[in-house]
């Protein structure tokens, strides 16, 4: 059985007293080459992104930095985390030994650091992924399946030909080829249990949902006035992020066409924030995989996966995302197109432009807005895409141009698939 | 709206002057500090204000963030400018952003470099002809030669018409401000705030601009700051990018020559990778031929005409640098237009070097050089000048594509770059395409208001008082 829905693994170590240098360096070692490095992240096949990066401590909360080792992947996870101990193996030690409870020197077997790490394995509040369901080795093919093509297309003039006609003979040369005849199959789909599973999952949403109408309805007036007092109560001071410290976080961008993007914040005092918090992430965990998982974040196309964690017992808050273009354009996304998304979230969190009825204003506020997504943001040292070229737009162009090449298509529709080239 | 300091705010930012037709810039290096700071108190009288439209000269002055330092401005007046405005054109983050690698490469670059004399101002001076420039010129240079001040560059422009080197015409899809007299179509019209800090942008909100201490300004020369007890050095100005670009014309010509069977054939893929005709008309109006009666045409959207880009390419030059209504959220509607009219600047460039026809081209390059003085302003630089940059012209993922940046301008490696024509039944690519543009030098200014730059005038070395 095909099995090929995607997992986050989200792993969160307490840092050492004193180590935090000697781990920074050590994370510069590992993420000075991600792909075929001392932890050969290219190497493991079904990983979409990995990623470490030090949440460093909030002053008032007692909670060491903590390294996040993050992994986004193709079902099953766990052989996943095996693969990269067995890959990695020794070279993992000079991160991990600047982390609490790490084996001794002569007690570092794989099966130590495996352990490890996996005891270290914390629940993510919520998960986003581009398309549910599409693995690494299906994003490959489908690019070296459109480059072909795309060359079989400059071979000759098609001038004055059907749109049908072409299509056929794409189909017969992707036929003809024995590395390309998988691309007339159509691409696998998560698996049957997983797929019953998701759909229980969906009715238990739902019916959920129902069952706490009444008390929504009956909780809205209070909700709101509440609401509205700490809006307007709330401190939204202006952040203005260090110049050295967005100099760090630059350093590291668009080196290619996709960035990584990591920010944690504070939740503001009070249960209020606190529960609104964990009730806003079941949503978005539940609508990411129910609703927004083909491709389009409620208008965002650049995502390939994000997540939010919780840390220090709720107080805290991490967002982590995988994203094509650069940060300008990620933002402007955000303040253009779902900044009402992000107004829910985020404005539960400290330092947050004010936001009013929960999702108006907020991010609205383009300076203050980039001034806070700056401050609170956190470069990762190390950072894996297994598509570092490839766009969101491309990846879903190229499962089209997949699943159009055997379709039975009418003139119009073969003319609209040939678009996609 | 009439509340637009005119007469405080420089003229550039209203005209380009098109009856000046001689103009020349200069990036000075500054000597002595207190020189410097006379030299600019005497400018400062002469820089030609908005309310005026002048017939006989215009005088411009922008300054960069060393140049301010250099003139005394304290560190905590200087962080009040936006972040790219201070770092500078050239850091390794904003090569990536820019696209400057390779023969583009600061390190190679004939003024703003890293290896260069550093520039702190940029003079502009405008005049009818080439002798009213000369006597203007003139006079500028002996008060920057009394004040000892260096020139870093001078950059020359001649008076080719209404094109730019390749032979197009050039200029036509400008943003208008509103409050500044002049009418333009809705798409195209802006709030002044996107052009001239102090006043609302296209967010409806005040763009982050810098402040002094009130007791600094013991004159009151400066408007009043948003914040109690200061003033604001930012208000009537704008941020000024000056990139020298030269242009391969008879490269350019002649490759497409090599491509093509026929002369119509070579100017429609040069129209088609511009999309505009080198009279002017949009591919989008006129997808055939040129049009003289298209030449200024500017009043078109894509995405109900051209959603696929058959007429005009979506890699084409003009369809990325200014997308209209084609990009997301939603094509074709309003909202895409609102997102669009946060991505603009306002175009000053003037062309240098003598025109080259496509015959003269064709015949091989003169062993002259040309190109463009790109010059635009805005409020924003990150958000308008670095994101048309970045995220429309040099992005080879630009809506939807897999390996193109602009085939004009956009950067590329020896392999060269790639560029598809949508057609029926499917579309026509060319590859291996070889640069036409190179980068010389450039940078990012300041265009203060002009009581700002008097303030600046009189601004004492430390960061005391202007007494």
């Amino acid at each position: 059985m095909a099995r090929t829905h995607q997992a986050a693994i989200t792993m969160l170590i307490p840092v050492r007293d004193g180590a935090g240098e000697r781990l920074e360096q050590a994370l510069t070692n590992l993420g000075a080459d991600p792909v075929a490095g001392p932890v050969p992240f290219g190497r493991i096949d079904g990983l979409h992104f990995a990623r470490m990066v030090v949440i460093p401590p909030t002053p008032g909360l007692d909670s060491p930095p903590q390294l996040a080792f993050l992994l986004d992947c193709d079902s099953p996870a766990r052989s996943r985390l095996r693969r990269i101990v067995a890959l990695g193996g020794d070279a993992l030690d000079p991160v991990l030994e600047c982390c609490e409870g790490y084996p001794e020197v002569g007690k570092r077997s794989q099966s130590a650091r495996y352990r490890y790490l996996r005891d270290h394995t914390r629940s993510t509040a919520a998960v986003y992924v581009n398309t549910i369901g599409r693995t690494v080795d299906q994003i490959h093919r489908e690019e070296m399946l459109r480059e072909e093509l795309e060359c079989f297309l400059d071979s000759r003039s098609w001038v004055g030909q059907a749109p049908s006609s072409v299509q056929a003979a794409l189909r017969e040369f992707a036929a003809g080829r024995s590395d390309l005849h998988w691309a007339l199959s159509p691409a696998p789909k998560p698996g049957v249990f997983w797929r019953l599973r998701n759909k229980l999952h969906l009715a238990a949403g739902v019916v959920a949902g129902l069952v706490a109408l009444p008390f929504v309805v009956l909780g809205a007036i209070p909700f709101a006035i509440q609401l509205r007092r700490l809006e307007k109560s709330d401190p939204a001071p202006r952040v203005i992020p260090d110049d050295e410290h967005v100099r760090a976080l630059a350093a590291i961008e668009d080196l290619t066409l996709q960035n990584q993007f990591t920010a944690y914040g504070q939740l503001k005092p009070g249960r209020f924030r606190r529960y609104l918090s964990i009730v806003l992430l079941i949503g978005i965990n539940f609508g990411a995989r129910h609703r927004f998982n083909q491709a389009d974040l409620a208008g965002v196309k650049t995502i390939h996966a994000a997540r939010w964690l919780f840390l220090d017992d709720k107080r805290r808050v991490v967002f982590c995302s995988n994203y094509d273009g650069s940060l300008e354009n990620y933002m402007d996304d955000f303040i253009d197109k779902v900044a009402w998304g992000l107004n829910a979230v985020f404005s539960n969190g400290r330092e947050y432009p004010r936001t009013s009825w929960l999702i108006k204003g907020g991010a609205k506020d383009e300076l203050a807005f980039k001034s806070y997504i700056r401050a609170h943001q956190v470069p990762s040292p190390v950072w894996y895409s297994a598509y570092p070229r490839l766009t969101a737009v491309n990846i879903e162009n190229n499962a089209r141009i997949r699943a159009g090449l055997s379709a039975q298509f009418d003139e119009a529709e073969a003319a609209r698939w040939l678009r996609r080239f | 709206m009439s509340d637009l300091e005119l007469d405080d705010i420089q003229g550039l930012v209203a005209r380009g002057y098109g009856r000046l037709r001689a103009a020349r810039f200069f990036a000075l290096t500054f000597g002595d500090p207190a020189a410097a700071r006379s030299w600019l108190a005497q400018v400062s009288g002469e820089v030609t204000p908005a309310s005026s439209d002048p017939h006989d000269s215009a005088v411009h002055l922008a300054l960069s963030a060393p140049g301010l330092e250099a003139l005394g401005l304290p560190g905590e007046t200087l962080a009040g400018f936006s972040l790219e405005f201070r770092e500078g054109m050239t850091t390794e983050h904003r090569q990536r952003v820019l696209g400057d690698f390779g023969r583009d490469d600061p390190g190679g670059w004939r003024w703003g470099g890293p290896d260069n004399a550093v520039a702190h101002a940029l003079l502009m001076l405008y005049a009818p002809d080439e002798s009213a420039l000369l006597s203007l010129v003139g006079r500028h240079q002996e008060r920057l030669d009394t004040a000892g001040i260096a020139g870093a560059a001078t950059l020359g422009t001649q008076d080719i018409g209404d094109v730019e080197p390749f032979g197009f015409r050039d200029g036509i899809s400008q943003p208008v401000l509103d409050g500044f007299g002049r009418d333009g179509r809705e798409a195209d019209t802006l709030e002044p705030g996107e052009f001239v800090l102090g006043y609302e942008n296209e967010y409806g909100l005040l763009t982050d601009s810098p402040t002094v201490a009130e007791a600094s300004d013991p004159r009151k020369l400066l408007p009043r700051g948003q914040k109690d007890g200061t003033r604001d050095l930012g208000r009537n100005g704008t941020y000024l990018v000056v990139r020298q670009l030269e242009q391969d014309v008879a490269g350019f010509w002649k490759y497409l020559d090599s491509l093509a069977t026929s002369r119509e054939e070579r100017d429609r893929l040069a129209a088609k990778m511009v999309g505009r005709w080198p009279g002017g008309a949009p591919l989008v109006l006129s997808p055939g031929q040129d049009d003289p009666a298209l030449e200024k045409a500017n009043d078109f959207a894509y995405h109900e005409s051209d959603p696929h880009g058959m007429a005009c390419p979506v890699a084409s030059h003009i369809r990325r640098s200014n997308p209209r209504d084609s990009l997301d959220p939603d094509p074709g509607t309003d909202d895409s237009v609102e997102v669009n009219k946060r991505h603009r600047i306002l175009r000053r460039g003037r062309s240098y070097g003598p025109r080259m026809t496509v015959e003269q081209a064709l015949a091989g390059p003169d062993g002259l050089e040309r190109g463009l003085h790109f010059v635009c302003l805005a409020g924003n630089i990150a958000r308008q000048f670095e994101f048309i940059q970045h995220t429309w012209a040099n992005n080879p993922k630009f809506a939807g594509l897999y390996d193109e940046v602009d085939p004009i301008t956009g950067p590329r490696d020896e392999s060269g770059a790639t560029f598809s024509m949508p057609d029926t039944p499917v579309r026509r690519r060319i590859t291996g395409i070889p640069a036409f543009v190179t980068v010389r030098g450039g940078g990012y200014f300041f265009l203060p208001g002009i009581r700002a730059l008097r303030y600046l005038a009189a601004v004492s070395e430390g960061g005391g008082g202007a007494g």
